[in-house]
């Protein structure tokens, strides 16, 4: 069944055609909703609400956008009202980035670790590191880096401008480079530590 | 004209790491290590991110079955008979018989929906109070189980123009009849597992759509 016949089949309530739309798009959107909260428990909470707020409101769907767009504009929102409750306030998109950032242009890097990251970046740590982003930041950085959306796919999904959509990506990259080089640092500091208790202790 | 600054060079970053640069841009990286090291960590950071982003992950079977019952119990799924949507509206059971007689297929499919109960009823921690669980889930399948039973009275009605058709039917009603025994009972013993009770709830499905295929072929034999 193409996507557009299961899109009028379902807004009259057609069982196999809420299954066909699920089947088509659940990778995707599961896909979104893991790398945005990092546990599959909460994954999987956040895609069955995506698919019941879109099955919801998909007779309302009249087609001015493509349906994927607004299936992930859904769970985008879902996923970031899930991450506004669970920082416990209530706030608009912007404020989900550092606030600092947002009038000073770039975050300036003079005198910067002069650390490299290539050849040094996994996907553990890079994942830990996309967890402590602000959830603005991180849904431009995983819609964008690793979902691969462009810029005006992202800023109708987010209600934004392109232009904003590059700035947080921007943002979103050079505060992923400070986290990884913390735990670069982190990590060589703890190292040493154990090199030194290993040499202390054959004394 | 002045080399670009480490300031420049910084502000226009956003716009370089899209793939713009300028002749400056290039020549300010070579000159400069500190600028050059940057560029090579995001560029590194957005290598990293998209081999990750290749994989696209399969989410667990189990959530479609949730999410088909909560869209049941809000109403969303309607099964009308509009003769336009009559090709897919008769759900993926319905199409399983739809070329009835079909009682071995019927009964394969049975089984194997069985033993996929039988594997999810494992016992779990029983820390909610069952009785009033169970309580509460007689409440909500009962009107189903009871419009279930008149629609099968009402089938049995009809005239019974090929015995060999009708004998196939019942068969199949008797295998959803205790399909659906099994269920509730799974349901009865372990009150606390949501995944029993969708399959109750499936069974039922089941059940309602063989029996407005029987009600179908009775209409038309008349």
């Amino acid at each position: 069944m193409p996507e557009a016949e299961a899109i009028r089949l379902a807004q009259q309530g057609n069982a196999a055609a809420f299954e066909r739309l699920y089947r088509l798009h659940n990778r995707r959107v599961y896909s979104l909703c893991l790398r945005m909260v990092g546990n599959t428990a909460g994954a999987e909470d956040l895609t069955q609400e995506a698919f019941l707020q879109l099955f919801r409101k998909i007779a309302t769907f009249r087609g001015e956008s493509a349906f994927s767009t607004w299936l992930h504009r859904l769970a985008v929102n879902v996923v970031l009202m899930k991450l506004r409750k669970k920082s416990g306030t209530e706030t608009s998109l912007d404020e989900l980035t550092e606030p600092d950032e947002e009038s000073g242009g770039p975050r300036r890097d003079f005198g910067g670790p002069d650390l490299r990251l290539s050849g040094s970046i996994d996907r553990v740590h890079l994942q830990r590191a996309v967890e402590q982003l602000p959830p603005g930041y991180k849904a431009v950085f995983v819609l964008h880096d690793i979902q691969g959306y462009e810029h005006n796919e992202i800023a109708e999904i987010m209600d934004c401008s392109i232009g904003n959509s590059k700035s947080q990506l921007h943002k979103a990259r050079m505060r992923l480079r400070e986290l990884l080089h913390e735990a670069t640092r982190d990590k060589a500091r703890e190292d040493r530590k154990a090199a030194s208790a290993d040499s202390g202790g054959e004394d | 004209m002045a080399p670009m600054t480490c300031k420049n060079f910084l502000n226009g970053l956003p716009l370089r790491t899209e793939g713009t640069s300028s002749r400056d841009a290039e020549a300010h990286i070579r000159n400069c290590p500190s600028c050059r090291n940057i560029t090579e960590d995001l560029n590194a950071i957005h290598s990293a991110a998209r081999s990750w982003g290749g994989e696209e992950l399969e989410p667990p079977a189990h959530l479609w079955t949730s999410l088909r019952s909560q869209l049941e119990r809000e109403g969303l799924i309607r099964d009308e008979r509009d003769p336009q949507l009559e090709p897919s509206n008769s759900g993926w059971f319905g199409r399983w018989f739809a070329g009835l007689p079909r009682p071995a297929l019927a009964g394969g499919y049975l089984v194997l929906l069985i033993a996929v109960a039988f594997g999810f009823s494992r016992p779990v921690n029983r820390q909610v109070n069952e009785a009033r669980w169970l309580e509460g889930t007689q409440v909500s399948t009962s009107p189903l189980s009871a419009q279930l039973t008149a629609e099968q009275d009402s089938f049995a009605s009809f005239n019974n123009s090929n015995p060999v058709v009708t004998a196939s039917l019942n068969k199949n009603l008797a295998i959803v009849d205790n399909y659906i025994a099994l269920c509730e009972k799974s349901v009865q013993e372990e009150p606390q597992n949501e995944v029993a009770r969708d399959y109750l709830y499936e069974a039922y499905q089941q059940k309602a759509d063989l029996l407005a295929q029987m009600t179908e072929r009775g209409e038309n034999n008349r």
